[in-house]
């Protein structure tokens, strides 16, 4: 598997000169199977450059056939998706999994981002592209779900009063498990949360905040690096990949969380966790 | 008067290298009074894309930090990238602050609901009628007239998908229109419907769209007569329009010939296309000056960039320059709002 990062911020796109390196835009991974298909993570604005990018490919003539997979519709993890190519071109079909408690909630969820007053698509009928609706629960009564050969999982993690869907996909025994905006009670992620991220080769996981920040803005949802660190030293994963940085965070505060994050990481003995920083660009094999 | 530009870019935020002199936020300008010792010197913002995000920070360090605060938010439209900075404008969290808003009409929505969808579940955390300031709503027709303090202010409709409208601003002899987003008016009227197959050049308009069109365009014209400044959609070049004139964008040619006809005295090309780089907008305003300057045509021509800070004083003197970064990334730790929003 090969896992790529598209946009690691929170919240609201930040351009400018302190964001550079890490990248300013929202919330998007991409995975490629060992079979070469494509899973894209939420759809927030990284999702645009990856569509140009695919244009070049069998998404340009109209034979793409992706799985997109949505954590929760606030915007930052679906504004991107009005903006990405290949739903224009007529052909392509994506497979596109979310929480909801049916295909037409799901199907709602992406209308009221293209509504006339907001978008001149009006509808998502207006693509060219076709969409096959997979809502999950994620509440472990999910029948077990797999899109060309990759397994799905789902469990849902507290984010405020909303609540995120944290996604792992498993494919020839690699696995590697998604979860953002995640906002833990003080016991930490719940039985269900920790059992998906049980040994997983790569855990990308919410790290908004420092742990001060944290402790000042708890109602909001979201984790500091040090829940992301308990975490995955909680479920023993190979990887820890911190994501979804606060809009503010210079690339130079990312830094700084980032070393902060391996001290605390070898305190709570995990120094063989390996920490990586997300980035815009990036690619992690597994 | 005094016009800063905090966001300039068209269709949706471009973080990245390619953008970091005209920056990659999306469509906001403030425009305040010269006279700002004047206590009755209004507060007005032009459009509210991520660019207000910015502005929010810095309109804390005053009044709307203390929740005393007052401003007018004009929006030309409610698509994405001329709302989307609103749940994230910090001085809408403070109660007290008293924020008033004023858009086209709707012919079968309130604009409070408009904008309550963007802030409701499963969008977004804090619901529109929680975030604690007072925020009032005056729809507009396309033709409005209306004042804001000593500021008069003049409405006309563009040519966009939804409809779009254009706004005037007079204050003390000076003058600036702010006219995004919109077609030019010669080769498709673009109404509520969805168009999914543009015209052909050279297909014949309809007898009713083309007088819909050529009444749309003067509108504009009048609205520009002897501007100051005009801020203009310059989203496309020629090449990109003919593919998609059915987008509701403008090439600097059409905005050029609009300024040229109303006599307006400077334009300023904004809403610059999100794949359009730093380097691109350099070579595009330096062609279209040294055009204008050829010609004799006696218009300026700037190109928004995010920090612009435009300063037009009587008799027509615009002054362009770059405003002194209102907030300098924080060494020591994150900008934290003055004030926290209410996430409860």
């Amino acid at each position: 598997m090969e896992v790529t990062f598209h946009g690691v911020r929170g919240s609201i796109p930040a351009p400018g000169p302190e964001t550079v390196r890490y990248g300013g835009n929202t919330s998007c991974v991409s995975v490629r199977s060992r079979a070469g298909k494509l899973f894209i993570l939420d759809s927030g604005t990284g999702i645009i450059a990856l569509g140009k990018s695919l244009i070049a490919t069998e998404f340009g003539r109209g034979q793409g056939h992706a799985a997109i997979l949505l954590s929760h519709a606030h915007w930052d993890h679906i504004q991107g998706f009005p903006f990405f190519a290949p739903i224009f071109v007529p052909g392509n079909r994506f497979a596109v999994f979310g929480p909801a408690k049916s295909s037409s909630m799901l199907e709602g969820m992406l209308e009221g981002q293209v509504n006339p007053n907001f978008s001149p698509l009006y509808t998502m009928r207006n693509l060219g592209a076709t969409f096959e609706l997979h809502p999950l629960h994620g509440d472990g009564e999910d029948r077990p779900t797999s899109w060309e050969e990759v397994q799905i999982e789902g469990s849902q993690n507290p984010h405020g009063h909303a609540t995120c869907l944290a996604y792992r996909l498993t494919d020839c025994g690699r696995s590697v498990v998604y979860a953002p905006d995640a906002g833990y009670p003080e016991s930490g992620p719940s039985e269900a949360s920790l059992r998906l991220y049980q040994g997983a080769d790569l855990l990308i996981h919410d790290a908004t905040y420092t742990p001060e920040d944290r402790a000042d803005r708890l109602s909001r949802g979201y984790s500091s690096f040090a829940d992301a660190a308990m975490a995955a030293v909680r479920a023993q994963v190979r990887r820890l990949a911190l994501f979804h940085y606060d809009q503010d965070y210079t690339d130079a505060q990312v830094d700084i969380c980032y070393e902060r994050c391996r001290v605390l990481l070898n305190d709570l003995g995990g120094s063989n966790i390996e920490l990586i920083a997300a980035r815009e660009g990036l690619t992690i094999s597994l | 008067m005094k016009i800063h530009f905090w966001g300039v870019r068209g269709s949706f935020p471009v973080p990245g290298k390619s953008t970091q002199r005209y920056g990659g936020n999306t469509s906001c300008v403030e425009v305040r009074c010269a006279n700002s010792d004047d206590p009755g010197a209004p507060r007005i913002i032009l459009d509210a894309g991520t660019g207000l995000r910015r502005l929010g920070k810095e309109m804390m360090q005053g009044l709307f930090g203390e929740g005393k605060g007052e401003a007018h938010m004009l929006v030309s439209h409610t698509h994405w990238d001329h709302i989307q900075g609103l749940p994230f404008f910090s001085p809408l969290y403070h109660a007290g602050n008293k924020f008033h808003v004023y858009a086209r009409q709707r012919d079968d929505t309130h604009l409070r609901t408009v904008f309550a969808l963007q802030s409701d579940n499963p969008y977004f955390s804090v619901p529109f009628d929680a975030a604690g300031a007072e925020v009032g709503f005056t729809e507009l027709t396309d033709d409005a007239r209306f004042e804001i303090g000593p500021v008069k202010v003049r409405c006309t409709r563009l040519n966009h998908p939804w409809i779009a409208i254009a706004f005037r601003l007079d204050y003390e002899g000076t003058s600036v229109a702010y006219v995004t987003d919109t077609a030019p008016f010669r080769d498709i009227l673009i109404e509520q419907k969805f168009i999914r197959q543009p015209p052909k050049p050279g297909d014949p308009l309809h007898p009713e769209d083309a007088a819909k069109l050529q009444a749309m365009r003067h509108g504009v014209v009048k609205l520009c007569e002897g501007a100051d400044l005009v801020i203009y959609d310059t989203q496309f070049t020629p090449v990109e329009y003919a593919q998609k004139p059915h987008w509701g964008h403008s090439c600097p040619e059409d905005a050029i010939e609009i300024a040229r006809e109303a006599g307006a005295k400077a334009l300023m090309l904004f809403h610059h296309a999100p794949e359009r780089t730093d380097d691109q907008i350099d070579s595009l305003l330096r062609q279209h000056r040294s055009e204008q300057e050829r010609s004799g045509s006696g218009l300026i021509v700037h190109a928004a960039f995010e920090g612009m800070e435009v300063d037009i004083q009587r008799g027509g003197y615009v002054a362009v320059g770059k405003a002194t970064p209102a907030l300098e990334p924080n060494a020591t730790g994150p900008h934290h709002d003055a004030q926290e929003p209410t996430w409860k």
